[in-house]
């Protein structure tokens, strides 16, 4: 679906594409914090111009919101979602941790991001090929078999 | 790593926008490789070598001693 949206409007629109369940969230929820939605559409809305109009600069953060990064900004994009991940998933280590040591009732959805994260890991390792080492062609067949270690 | 992409660059008269450009990366990623804090994929580097019209290994150079010499 991303395919048919211009480059530097698919980060902005998936802003407001957040947003905007977020504020249906609220709405649905009903009760007296009914307003928080119009506060979410407005935030989203504020975050998604200013995407849009940074998407427009001539600087890594400018091309990883305008989505026309090179390799080299990619990577520090997946670094910087590396970190956040691995952060994310310290803090709700401590939290479970505290929540069962104060035997606190909310200690289930630290385990659900622990288990999302560690599912995401297994997931990665399979998706990117981790099982494709494949088999050894007959030149290293020879050496595992003359191979000093094996012997 | 050493690599020649600016000394290169600078005799063809080319600015690092234009090179980042032709190479299709951005220009930061040009600032980058020459100054050695990016090291760039395989793909990238034989695009910079067919570019300057040189082997990888003369454009970028593993030893820094041998290089400077």
């Amino acid at each position: 679906m991303m395919r048919f949206i211009p480059p530097r409007l698919r980060k902005p629109a998936a802003i407001a594409l957040a947003g905007v369940l977020f504020a249906a969230a609220w709405l649905v929820r009903g009760g007296p914090l009914w307003w928080i939605s119009i506060l979410a559409v407005i935030m989203a809305a504020a975050r998604a111009v200013y995407l849009y109009r940074m998407g427009g600069q001539d600087t890594d953060e400018g091309a990883l919101a305008g989505s026309r990064a090179d390799e080299r900004q990619k990577l520090l994009s997946l670094r910087s979602r590396a970190l956040a991940c691995n952060l994310a998933v310290i803090a709700a280590f401590i939290g479970l941790t505290a929540a069962i040591a104060v035997k606190g009732a909310w200690w289930w959805p630290f385990l659900v991001i622990l288990g999302v994260a560690g599912f995401g890991y297994l997931l990665g390792l399979s998706n990117y090929g981790v099982a494709e080492e494949g088999t050894p062609d007959e030149v290293d067949a020879g050496h595992q078999a003359r191979s000093p270690v094996s012997s | 790593m050493r690599n020649r992409v600016r000394e290169q660059r600078t005799q063809r008269g080319l600015s690092q926008a234009e090179l980042a450009a032709a190479l299709g990366v951005s220009r930061q990623t040009v600032i980058s490789i020459e100054s050695g804090r990016y090291l760039p994929s395989l793909p990238l580097a034989f695009t910079i070598a067919r570019f300057f019209d040189l082997a990888v290994d003369k454009m970028f150079d593993p030893d820094d001693e041998e290089a400077g010499a």
